[in-house]
């Protein structure tokens, strides 16, 4: 299952970065390509929208790191939103909860963004 | 009738990484679906995240360069408990088995930590010229 990456502009002119699949050790690459495009664009506001991931390892984990510091070093920031169970376990073992605040959906991440 | 849940049994080679994840995650379907648990089952997702990164561990690194040695995978239920395990040809791993948890910022490092913080237990040895691994979870 390789990751699909689809990328829109909200209203508010934040950008919602929303995979699908299995971001993982296999399609990690696909997502730091898609946030480098959005950093490149100039919209250092990002909502990583994980409703389709499905699953989530650690050197997925470490592509959305990568791209909290790809986008703060351009003085912009990042959101995470809804992430699955799964998503949310290794998130908490990991303690990157703390790093990322979570949002239950897309439209609460956006809000005041 | 169908097989008793104690009975699961599965096994693959795996050649390539993105196969090879594959294979893994549908081996646990598998079990899931013998042992009748839902999608929410908490610890079987949390042995799932584990043999993942343990799997693309031994598919990353447990096939040399220039080699075409593919990695043995076996996946049981034994007794309540997940038992998985990997044979590889890759260098030998010690080293980084005993690794911590990285610094939050840091973009690699988190995957065996994690996987011995979510197993009951995690056996590495270096058997000749194989590494062999073990995890165990029990459900």
């Amino acid at each position: 299952m390789s990751l699909d990456v689809q990328t829109r502009q909200a209203d508010n002119g934040v950008t919602v970065v929303a995979p699908t699949g299995r971001l993982d050790v296999a399609g990690a690459p696909t997502l730091k390509d898609a946030i480098s495009e959005t950093v490149k664009n100039g919209h250092p506001k990002v909502v990583i929208d994980l409703e389709g991931v499905s699953f989530v390892d650690s050197t997925g984990l470490g592509s959305v790191i990568a791209a909290l510091k790809q986008i703060r070093s351009s003085a912009g920031d990042l959101r995470l939103a809804a992430p699955n169970q799964q998503v949310r376990v290794v998130l908490e073992l990991t303690t990157l909860d703390r790093v990322f605040p979570y949002f239950a959906t897309v439209e609460e991440a956006l809000t005041g963004f | 009738m169908g097989s008793p849940p104690e009975s699961f049994e599965f096994h693959a080679t795996l050649s390539h990484l993105d196969q090879g994840l594959e294979t893994l995650h549908e081996s646990v379907e598998r079990l899931r679906e013998s042992t009748g648990r839902g999608q929410d089952d908490r610890n079987l997702m949390r042995f799932e995240i584990a043999l993942a990164e343990i799997g693309a561990n031994v598919l990353t690194h447990g096939r040399p360069a220039g080699t075409d040695h593919p990695v043995e995978y076996t996946l049981r239920h034994d007794h309540g408990s997940a038992v998985a395990a990997f044979v590889d040809r890759g260098p030998p791993a010690h080293n980084s088995l005993s690794r911590g948890m990285p610094d939050a910022f840091s973009e690699s490092g988190r995957g065996l930590p994690m996987a011995r913080s979510l197993l009951d237990e995690l056996g590495y040895e270096r058997d000749g010229e194989v590494n062999k691994w073990r995890l165990v979870k029990r459900l």
